[in-house]
């Protein structure tokens, strides 16, 4: 019987209700996965430490910036690397390396260390010089 | 009321060439001498060094004629590089499997020899122009496709030689070339010595589709009158130093001609800068000697150069054209009797 009520139920909420409904609903699940970190939302610093890798192993030289800032430090011989300054939930570092494609890591509460790994940029490489020097017509017999 | 043609023939060409006199009133001094005081600074973190080039300046084109400049006067062509890589392109032209392979093991060698010896070929030049550009949110691509000079078999031009860029100021595409602004190989020696040759920036795109012919025509910034692969291969063959001095090339159309003896050819180009006709000579090959030649006739209308000659003897010429000793480009003729 019950199975039967509920959908008459649901054609009684006009759209105006149902949009009023989801909007607690997300509002509510928002708030609840706010309150599950309030340790994080309180002190807002974590301190980033981590390792950049490519196909082959650990990748010394890789730039880290902190996006729309200018703050930022290199992975040193050993791929590894501590952020300079103390960053906050959704600041977003930037890791970029010659060669590989550049990654975007949005930082989250437990990302205090982080382990990236960088992707070969997809280039065909090609190469013709320039030389300065007059065009020359191959002749089969001189004149 | 006359003025309304003139104002609609302005509108016209600026739409039609995204080209450098669109920043007529920009000068890149300022941009040119940041450049020059970092020369010498590594690669190994390109957001400082991005940083250093451009937060003095002011304008987009401005900033990007910073990180252009630096990579054309710090990074060089190496030629065993390119020597390697074309001699393996050609083996592997048929084969896309192992051309893969060998274009992965090669990326890496080419891209730490960039950071590390600040040496590459076209592609090299082409990203790092793309990354430093992109750091400092300046819209950039890599363009890839055929690149036409005068030691190639112009016959034969069959795979994908050559890297330049397009780049995104004022909501607007222009081209560059940065492996060709920055110097020459020793046709001899094969040493690569730094050259700067300013005209390969945002040059005419009609001009520049002559020596580089994109895989993907979007990149020729062409509205109209757009070559085809044929045309691009039969088209005179210019150099690099005509970005200097014209802004299009406008006839003969092809490379290879046949005339009569006494019949007169016309030569006709749009010129960027002002000449003196006297600077205007022809450079003739018959096969065994080479001699300069005053054109048998030159004429400036405006910004029109014409250039008229006749051969008297029949034979096969390579005739170059010549402006304040520029070499500016080169044409054969069969001259029957």
């Amino acid at each position: 019987m019950k199975t039967l009520v509920q959908p008459l139920v649901f054609k009684s909420i006009n759209l105006k209700t149902f949009f009023a409904l989801l909007g607690c609903i997300l509002f509510s699940l928002n708030t609840t996965t706010a309150q599950t970190n309030p340790t994080i939302t309180s002190t807002n610093e974590i301190t980033v430490k981590g390792l950049v890798v490519n196909e082959d192993g650990p990748l010394p030289g890789v730039n880290i910036l902190l996006k729309g800032t200018k703050t930022g430090t290199v992975t040193d011989m050993e791929g590894t690397f501590t952020f300079p300054v103390k960053l906050k939930v959704n600041d977003v570092l930037v890791f970029q390396y010659i060669g590989y494609t550049t990654q975007e890591i949005i930082i989250k509460a437990d990302s205090s260390f982080l382990k990236i790994e960088l992707m070969p940029d997809l280039v065909e490489i090609l190469g013709a010089l320039d030389v300065d020097k007059p065009y020359k017509s191959k002749r089969k017999n001189k004149n | 009321m006359k003025l309304v043609p003139v104002i609609l023939f302005f509108i016209f060409v600026f739409q039609a060439n995204a080209q450098r006199n669109d920043f007529a009133n920009i000068n890149f001094d300022k941009a040119d001498a940041i450049a020059l005081k970092y020369k010498g600074e590594e690669l190994y973190n390109l957001n400082s060094l991005v940083e250093k080039l451009t937060e003095h300046l002011s304008t987009d084109v401005e900033r990007f004629r910073a990180i252009y400049m630096w990579v054309c006067t710090n990074i060089s062509n190496d030629y065993n590089l390119y020597t390697k890589n074309s001699r393996k392109r050609n083996r592997y032209l048929n084969d896309p499997i192992l051309l893969e392979t060998w274009n992965n093991e090669f990326k890496k060698e080419i891209f730490k020899k960039l950071i590390e010896n600040k040496q590459t070929i076209c592609t090299g030049y082409a990203y790092l122009v793309k990354e430093m550009a992109n750091i400092a949110n300046i819209e950039c691509e890599i363009v890839h496709g055929y690149g036409k000079t005068s030691t190639m078999n112009l016959d034969n031009i069959t795979a994908p030689n050559h890297s330049w860029n397009a780049v995104k100021l004022n909501d607007k595409w222009y081209l560059c070339d940065p492996t060709w602004a920055s110097g020459l190989i020793d046709p001899d020696t094969f040493q690569f010595k730094f050259d700067f040759k300013d005209g390969l920036f945002l040059p005419s795109p009609d001009l520049f589709v002559m020596n580089h012919y994109p895989i993907d025509e979007k990149w020729m910034l062409l509205d109209n009158n757009k070559p085809t692969f044929d045309m691009f291969l039969q088209s005179p063959l210019i150099y690099n130093r005509a970005y200097a001095n014209l802004s299009t090339h406008i006839f003969p159309l092809e490379m290879y001609n046949i005339i009569k003896r006494d019949e007169t050819i016309a030569f006709k180009y749009k010129l960027s800068k002002t000449i003196e006709l006297a600077e205007v000579v022809l450079m003739i090959d018959d096969g065994n000697t080479t001699v300069e030649v005053k054109p048998l006739k030159t004429r400036l209308n405006d910004d029109l150069l014409t250039v008229e000659h006749q051969f008297d003897k029949k034979g096969f010429y390579d005739v170059h054209l010549l402006i304040n000793n520029d070499l500016i480009s080169t044409y054969t003729f069969r001259v029957k009797s």
